[in-house]
Parts: structure tokens; sequence; C-alpha cells
């Protein structure tokens, strides 16, 4: 006796093994190509292969962030800009917590975005994320859709599934039952965006623009488009409609692009008062209070989120990074610690738990986490774990172990900043000046928004004696860290002497 | 520790917000200094005018401006850089229209009625007689040009390069092949000196009236300071100076009594007075001087080293205060009819300070550091400030008539920043607990830790070995001293590498070297697969480029090696390893 092979098709979709479900769907659809039934498993079995969450999705395209008409004000008051971070209270200085090499302070969970602050230049954007292995899309819009899109072409040697420039998308519209998943596989497989919106707009409107559902899937269309304004103002209609998490979120989303904040706090408070103890929601502002570099209060939110999910890797994660950084290692030694309870087994969480060991005094068992994260690492995090076991060498005042170890993360990643900056250092304490005013000028050149090699570069310049550079290198360590004081006072000393008569 | 400081300020600021906004032209594409700034009643008919002597861009586009109200109503062009520019009232005719003097170079151009009336030179200067013979031997054909020429550098070389004549100092410039038909086309014009006018102010002839009759006084390069008739134009008074005069600060009447504050290029301030040809020495500031202006009896000297000193009229320090920036430049404030007088300091952050006396008594922040300001009558209100940013911007503010000014000593008591608390954390019980088990267990942990540190060296030891043979690290340990660096740019399918090489040693050049790559054949496609290095000098960056095309269309990427090799030799010295990003789709449009 054999299965209801629709059934079967079914079992397999919620089993999500969609290739098979596919495959039955398309025998199914040879015998009767009306089967509808099966026409529709088949578009979401498609569809849910490349699937992904549109929420959690948003990295700015270079076109994006240089071309960026979109933001409210050009100088934006303090603390309302995401594209001016730092600006309000509370955010870290570089000095305590340093800074990623594309400028914004380090995070305790890599997301899309937390790497890279919004480049100033074309030439910093070209170039400081394209080589730090993540590749930023020219435009979001293009760029990484239409990646997605071919890579879908290649799986269907006969052609796509659906033509859809000859969809009669009016009949269609008509259809509820069939038009959703239609617009999904017009969206998410075909990435033809122009397409699903006019489907998006014509079911709506044969729904008498009571659907919450095609609002918020115009909205995203619109998002897609660069229509922010337009998508706004959809996602709020569904909202009246209907309340949803997914939508809240959407919302937020569409203000943080606009660059609004602020906004984007209150749009997810809001939702948090009808979705009480939503994590997502939660989630949601914490990020932004850390775009914003309030790192204080994103803990704060951070911990709600500990409050109705205690297994929230992100939270954990980043609640421990501030506290290491607020010179607590040994708390932040306890989250850690969770982390790996709950099974986070790489690099990053040893190398984390080794720095927090050995800052907490907990000698025994710092090395041998710095050792299990070498022996996880793959090329891409291996330099960082050499930079701190160099670090960890000279706090125990071995210098050569920290000189190979420097060494050893160059080798691992040629651009990476710190360790050319660390190595200036120690080649300037050896007395090799012209060697380590090379190292300095590499790490300025590799690493513009990092304050340390111009200070040093600024350093070594006055010892000898060529006060020009030293000035314009002081000055750009202070544009990095308008805060730090030795910069000020090497200037002061610096003006002292270009004064002198 | 910022935030509270930055509350106080705000808020005086609110309190002590003194001007109003009357005009703002962001690209008004003035380029102008304090010293080229003029407000005068043109016409006589009480509506005053701003003139502007125009730097243009350096080289050409000089111009004399000037506006009534916002709007352009003169435009007249002038030949050379202009130096300075005043209003004077130069004879008793009615209407009291006065005439405008724009120096520039060793001339005065004087304007009256808003059209040239009158050029003056500067009296020529005695020309060194070794050139003057030079130069007629060259008419006479007796030294051809070459000699002409090492000649003149050698008197250049003995240190009277300032001393030499304008044509000298331009052939000592010109290239080889030049010089025959300069010194044909120059060589039968007699040979003058000429000095260039440094600054420029007006002096009161008899009377101190507003629209008496006032002399012009003039400095010059050539150390020495003029003061001529209105009249006339005849040089009344000439005084030598030990250096060059950068400010004049004038008080009292030609015919009675005057006296002329001089801030010269070597830091100092002289005085000059009536009848007394002795120079004085009155201050010897100690930094560059960046702005002088006369308040009362007081001299207020802006220096180069951030600071606003205060001196008496006998040159004893009164008051001296620090700037938050460097000073751009100085005006004074002269309010007649409050009986107000006080001194205005552009900084180069982009403020306008007010100061009366030391007390700070108003900050207005423009977009940009200010080159040019003046305050005084513009249009028909009393009491308008003037600023030109350096971007070319015009600001054009209105004191407010219910202004107040407040003098308050704002930095008496302990400043805010002792009272604020530092957030240092507290330590945690954890901590204190985890320091108990390190107390008990200190033996162990200590052991532990040595033998982990060994491992780590060996562990350190034998990957540093092993990077060593592979020649991985872009710096190199023995050998060449040599350092790469390479950078990948562009969206694909085409990119560019950029490969920087730099010796790192201090004297020894590297030679025979040559840049390969590895690369996977079927994935990218380089111009230029293997390039020849020349000669490295130590110290300058070399830069190399490549084009790589990804000729694959599966969204895959992969490393590229860029080796430095010597010649004949097979193993790399530096290696260096490039990440390369996915390559876009090309997006068919």
């Amino acid at each position: 006796m054999t299965m209801d092979p629709l059934f079967l098709a079914l079992s397999l979709f919620r089993r999500r093994k969609f290739e098979e479900c596919s495959e039955i769907c398309t025998q199914l659809l040879k015998k009767n190509p009306y089967d509808q039934a099966a026409w529709c498993l088949k578009t979401r079995a498609l569809t849910e292969q490349v699937y992904v969450d549109e929420i959690e999705v948003d990295e700015e395209g270079i076109a994006e962030v240089l071309m960026d008409d979109n933001s409210m004000a050009q100088l934006p008051r303090p603390g309302t800009s995401l594209k001016k971070p730092g600006t309000g209270i509370g955010a870290p200085t570089p000095g305590v917590r340093p800074m990623s090499q594309s400028g914004r302070p380090l995070s305790g969970f890599v997301r899309p975005g937390t790497q890279s602050a919004r480049p100033g230049t074309m030439e910093q954007a070209l170039r400081s994320s394209r080589t730090a292995g993540t590749a930023r899309p020219v435009t979001s819009a293009s760029g990484r859709f239409v990646r997605l899109g071919t890579a879908s072409m290649l799986s269907q040697p006969d052609g796509p599934f659906i033509n859809v420039p000859k969809l009669n998308l009016v009949k269609y519209a008509q259809r509820q039952n069939l038009a959703k998943s239609l617009f999904e596989y017009i969206f998410h497989q075909e990435n033809d965006v122009r397409n699903a919106l006019e489907l998006a707009a014509r079911a709506t409107e044969a729904c008498n623009f009571k659907d919450w559902w095609w609002k918020v899937q115009l909205a995203k269309c619109y998002y897609r488009l660069g229509m922010f304004r337009d998508s706004e103002k959809q996602l709020k209609s569904s909202l009246r409609d209907q309340e949803m998490v997914d939508t809240y979120l959407y919302l937020a989303k569409v203000y943080v692009r606009l660059d609004q904040p602020l906004t984007a706090i209150e749009i997810l408070k809001k939702g948090i008062e009808k979705f009480t103890g939503e994590t997502a929601l939660l989630t949601g502002i914490a990020r932004i209070h850390e775009a914003l570099n309030n790192m204080s209060d994103a803990v704060q939110v951070y911990k709600d989120v500990l409050h109705y999910d205690n297994t929230h890797v992100e939270s954990i994660a980043c609640i421990a990074t501030q506290h290491f950084y607020t010179d607590q290692p040994e708390v932040a030694l306890r989250y850690f610690r969770r982390l790996l309870q709950m099974g986070v087994y790489n690099t990053e969480l040893f190398n984390n738990l080794g720095l927090c060991c050995f800052y907490a005094q907990q000698y025994d068992m710092a090395l041998n986490c710095f050792e299990r994260a070498l022996s996880l690492s793959t090329d891409e995090n291996m330099a960082d774990v050499w930079y701190n076991i160099g670090q960890v060498a000279l706090r125990i005042g071995d210098l050569a172990l920290s000189y190979q170890c420097f060494r050893l993360a160059l080798a691992a990643d040629n651009n990476h900043a710190e360790s050319y900056n660390n190595l200036g250092v120690l080649e300037f304490r050896k007395g090799n000046i012209d060697q380590a005013r090379v190292f300095f000028q590499t790490a300025q050149n590799l690493a513009a928004l990092m304050y340390e090699p111009n200070f040093n570069y600024a350093l070594l310049s006055q010892k000898v004696g060529d006060l020009q550079s030293s000035f314009s290198a002081v000055n750009k360590s202070l544009e990095a860290f308008p805060e730090h004081w030795d910069s000020k006072d090497l200037l002061r000393q610096l003006r002292v002497e270009l004064a002198a008569l | 520790m910022t935030a509270p400081n930055a509350n106080t300020d705000n808020k005086r600021n609110k309190e002590a917000n003194i001007w109003l906004d009357a005009h703002h032209d962001p690209v008004s594409s003035l380029h102008t200094f304090t010293s080229c700034l003029s407000l005068a009643d043109l016409h006589a008919d009480g509506d005053h005018k701003l003139l502007v002597a125009d730097l243009g861009n350096k080289t050409h586009e000089m111009k004399l401006k000037v506006f009534k109200g916002t709007n352009l109503m003169v435009e007249s062009s002038i030949i050379d850089l202009p130096t300075g520019l005043v209003t004077f009232y130069m004879d008793t005719n009615e209407p009291r229209t006065p005439a405008v003097a724009v120096a520039s170079g060793p001339f005065i151009y004087v304007y009256k009625n808003l059209r040239p009336y009158f050029k003056f030179t500067l009296p020529p200067l005695e020309v060194n007689s070794v050139e003057q013979d030079l130069w007629s031997q060259v008419r006479d054909d007796k030294i051809d040009v070459k000699i002409l020429r090492e000649m003149l550098e050698s008197l250049q070389n003995e240190g009277s390069e300032g001393l030499l004549t304008v044509r000298s100092l331009r052939f000592l410039q010109l290239e080889e092949d030049e010089l025959e038909a300069f010194a044909k086309l120059h060589k039968s014009a007699p040979l003058k000196r000429q000095t260039v006018i440094t600054c420029m102010s007006t002096m009161k002839k008899t009377m101190p009236d507003d629209d008496a009759i006032s002399c012009l006084v003039v400095g010059t390069e050539s150390q020495d300071i003029y003061i001529l008739d209105p009249e006339a134009f005849t040089v009344l008074a000439k005084m030598s100076l030990p250096s060059v005069p950068v400010f004049v600060s004038v008080s009292g009447l030609y015919d009675v009594e005057f006296r002329i504050a001089i801030a010269c290029r070597d830091g100092n301030i002289y005085t000059v007075k009536k009848g007394g040809k002795a120079i004085r020495t009155c201050v010897e500031v100690g930094s560059q001087i960046v702005g002088l202006e006369r308040i009362g009896k007081t001299l207020v000297v802006g220096c180069m080293n951030n600071s606003l000193v205060c001196y008496s009229s006998k040159g004893r320090k009164l008051w001296s205060v620090y700037l938050p920036d460097s000073i751009t430049t100085m005006t004074n404030l002269n309010h007649k009819a409050k009986g107000f007088k006080a001194v205005l300091v552009a900084l180069k952050n982009g403020e306008v300070r007010l100061y009366k006396e030391k007390f700070l008594l108003s900050t207005m922040q423009v977009d940009g550091p200010v080159t040019a300001m003046q305050f005084g009558r513009f249009g028909r209100e009393e009491s308008s400030l003037i600023l030109v940013t350096r971007a070319g911007g015009m600001y054009v503010k209105i004191l407010k008539r219910t202004a107040s000014f407040e003098e308050k000593d704002t930095v008496s008591g302990p400043p805010p920043a002792q009272s604020v608390k530092l957030n240092i954390p507290k330590k945690t019980k954890l901590f204190v607990d985890q320091s108990l088990r390190e107390r008990e267990n200190s033996t162990s942990m200590h052991r532990t830790f040595q033998r982990d540190l060994c491992l780590l060296r060996l562990t350190a030891a034998r990957s540093y070995v092993s990077a060593l043979e592979k020649s991985l690290n872009p710096v190199s340990t023995s050998g060449e001293p040599i350092k790469v660096s390479a950078h990948i740019q562009g969206f694909g399918p085409a990119f560019k590498l950029t490969i920087k090489l730099q010796n790192t040693s201090s004297n020894t050049p590297s030679t025979d070297l040559l840049i390969a790559f590895q690369f996977l054949e079927s994935l990218y496609n380089l111009s230029r697969p293997c390039i020849p290095v020349p000669l490295l000098i130590p110290g300058i960056e070399y830069v190399f480029e490549t084009l790589v095309e990804c000729i694959s269309d599966k969204g895959i990427a992969d490393a590229i090696k860029v080796f430095v090799v010597h010649k004949g030799k097979s193993v790399p010295i530096i290696t260096a390893v490039i990440n390369m990003p996915v390559s876009e789709a090309v997006v068919a449009v």
C-alpha cells in the first residue's frame, strides 16, 4: 500500500525536506497541471529553500551608505543619529573599549552592521569592510539578492518553475489562497520586487484594504525599492488592523534606515506594551542603543531579555563584553562560562574566556583556554587569538614571546593593524626607529580610525625631532579620540616647541 | 566628565546670545582678511556700504567689491593681491564722501566716488651697487647670463636676498634655457628696487572729528613706516624699524601728538611717538603675533600660542587669557552709543568670542574658521558685525539693542570638574571570592601557569619557525629588510590589486626583486602575473598595481598570495595573502 503522494509531500515539507517535497509535487503536476494543492505546495517548498528572515538581514550597501538621501538632518543633534554615534552620553571611549578596524566599539556579538560604522569616504567603504572578509554589497537592492536568485536558477536545469512575466497577476490576486504563496515565491525565489509589488497591490485591493498581511508585504516591497516613507505608511496601517511582532520590528527597521533611531526605539517600546516580554522586540531596542554607542542602556535592556529568556546567546555575550570592558572580568567570566555550558564551543568564546581568566587572575586556566582557542581557530580568527596571546605575553613581561605572537598574527592576517601598532612599539623600545616608523605608518594606513598608531607615530616623530609630522599625526589621533589626554599633552608640548621664537 | 561643563556652557550661551542673525550667505565666495574689509558711508547718504578687497583665488580675480545692503553694487578688478583696504577723507569738499585706498604690492590705489583716482607708488629703494653693476655689464654685453646668474647667486648667499631687486630674484628662479630671453627683454630697462606694503592704517591729521582729513600710515617689507599726506600724497614722515611690521595701531593726531604701536614679525611690539625719532621696543611678546587691537589705552595682542595678552601703553603686561583654539583674526567692537569697547576674537574652531578686558562676555559659533570680521555701521544699522569664513561664507549679525554686557569672572572658584565623581566600578564579591581561591591555592596555580606558559612558548616558537620557513610573513625577518602590504579594490568582476613595498632598513637598498602571485587559474585572471621591482630605496613606499578579473560566475572566492622573491631563488622572502571578496554579478540593465 502506498501513501497518498500529496500527503507524503506535505509531510516532507513539514520535515523541511524541500527538495524531495518539490520533486513529488512536480510529478503530481505532470499528471494534472491544474492541481492547485500540489502547485501551492511546490511554490512554498521552493520559497522555503531560499527563505531569509527579512527582519534580521540588514546590511546596507555602499550606495545606500554613501548616497543616503533619506536621513532627515545633515547635522543631527548629539545622540539622535546613527551616523555620528558616540555623541550621546555614556559612550565608551576608545581608550577603554577598543575599536574595530572600521571604527565601531567592539561588540559582544557579530551581526551585520556591528563591524562597520558608516564609512566617511568611498575609499574606506571600498576597502576596509571588503578586505575584512565580509563583502559589502554594492547596493542591497541588486547585488546580494540577485546572487541568491541566480543560485536558485542553477538548481533548476529546466528553467524556472513559474514564468512570472507571463502570469495574469489580476487573476491570481483574486484567489487569496494561491496569491500569498505566489507572492512569497516571487519575492524570495525570483527576487522580482516589481512584480511582487504589483501582485501585492492588486491583492490588497481585492480584499478591500482590510488584510494586514498584504500591507506588510507591500511595505517589504517598498523597503526593497528604497521607498521608506511609503513602507512606513503601509506598516502603520497594517498595525492598525492587526498588531504583530514582525510588523513592529519591520517598522523599527524602516526608521533605522531613515536614521531616526529614537523613533525606532519608541515603536519597539509600543510593541512591548502589547507583547510583554517579547525578546525579539527587546533585543531590537538593545541593538539600537548599542549602535548609538549607548552601552549602559543597551546592557540594561539585554538584562531584561535574559529575564524572559535566559538562554539568549546575544544578550549574554553583549553583557559579558560590557563587564569585561568596565573592569569586571570576573563577572564577564561567569557569563562566558554560561555560554560554554549552553553548548557554544568556538574560538571566540575560548579566546574571551582566556582573556577573562587572565585579567581576573585565574592564571591556571587562562593559557589553557588560549590553546584550545588556537586549536579551534580558522584562518579568519587565528590572527585575533595570536594577538591576544601577544597581549598576555606583554603583561607578563615576555617581550620575545609577544613579538613572535604579533608576527604570527600578521602571518595569519596581513591587515591586522593592531599587531602592526604593537610591533612598532616593541621595535621602538628596542631602538629600531626606522622599523618602528614603518610599522606605525602601515597601521595608520590600515586602520585610519584607530588613534593608537597615530599617537605612537606622533610620539616617535617628536622624539626624533620631526615636529611637523608629529603635529599632523597627533591631530589625526585627536580626531579619532578627542578626549585622549596623552595626545592633548603631546599637542601642547608641540605647540610650545613650534611657537618658540 | 564633560557633560556638566557642556550644560553650563549652553546655559550661558542662551543667556548671552546678544546677536541677531541678519543675513547668511554660505556661498558668497569671498576670500578676504580683516585688513581688507571696511565699512564706510561712501555716498554721504547715511547708508553705510561694505567694502571688500577680495583676494580671489590666489592668482587672479582679485577684486574690489562694494556691497549695498547684501547686494553687490560695484565690482572693480585689482591687478595684484590686495594687502589692505582703508577708507579716509582726503579733502574738505561737500558732500563728505570718503576715498578708498587699496594697498597692493608697492602701490596704493586711491578710489574716489568708486572710480580710480590716483595711484601712489612707494619711493624706490637703493639698489645694491654690485647688482647694479652686474646688470649694466649685461646691458653692454660684457658678461653672459651664466656669469650673471652665478654672481647673483653668490650675492644671494651672502645673506642679502631681501635686498635684491624683483628682477634679479625672478631671474634666479628661471630655468637654464629661459635666462637668455629674460635678460634680453629686461636688461635695457633701469633697475629699480621696490618694496611691498604689508599693512596700512589711517591717522587723523588735525582734527579728531569723524569726518576729518586723515593721513595714511603704511608699513612695508623694507622695515619702514611711512606717513603719507592725504592731499598731495607726499611722504610726511618715514621711520625705520628693526623688523618687518605686520600690524599697526594708531592713536592721536598727526599735527598734535600721536603714538603708533607696530607689531613686527620678530614677535616684538614697537612704539613710535611724534617727534621722537628713536624707536622704542615696547613689548617682547614671546610668541608670534596674530592680531593687535588698541582698546582705550591698552593694547590687546593675540598670540600664536593661543593666548590673548593685554599690555599697557608703557609695555606692562596687565592680563592674559588662554583660548581653546588658535586665533584666526581679531577686531575691536566700539559701541559708541553705549560707550562700550571690547575685542572680538575669532578662533580656528569657528567660535567668535567677545572679550571685555579679560572677561568672556559671549560666544558665537559659526560653521567654519572666520578669516575676516568688522564691526561698525552697515546700512542704517549702527552696530553690525560682518563675518567672512574661510570657506567663503558671509554672515551679517546685528547686536541686540537689549544686549547687556555683564562683566563676570567666569573662572573664579574651583573648576566644575572637581566636584564630579569618577565612575569607578566597585570590586564585586565574586572578585573577593576568587582572590580567596587564589590565596589558598597559590602554589598549584603558579605551577600550572608556568607549565602552560612553557607549552605556549613552545607552540608559538613552532608556529613562528614554520611561518618563517614558509615565508608567510608580510615583514621580512632576515636578509632583505622589506615589508609588503596588499589591498584589493573594486566590486568585481574586475578588481584592482595594489601592492605596496617598502624597504625598512636605514641605508641598504634592495635589488633584483620580483613580485609573483599564486592564484586559482580557473577563477582569476591577472593582467600582470609577474612584476619586476626596481631598486628599492630605504624609507620610500613603492606602489605596484595589477588588474584581477574574476572569470567565474559561481559566486565563489579564493585567496590570492603575493610573493616577493629574489631573482633566481625559489623561496620567497615575504608573502602577503589577500582574501578576495565575492565578486558581484554583472547586472544586466
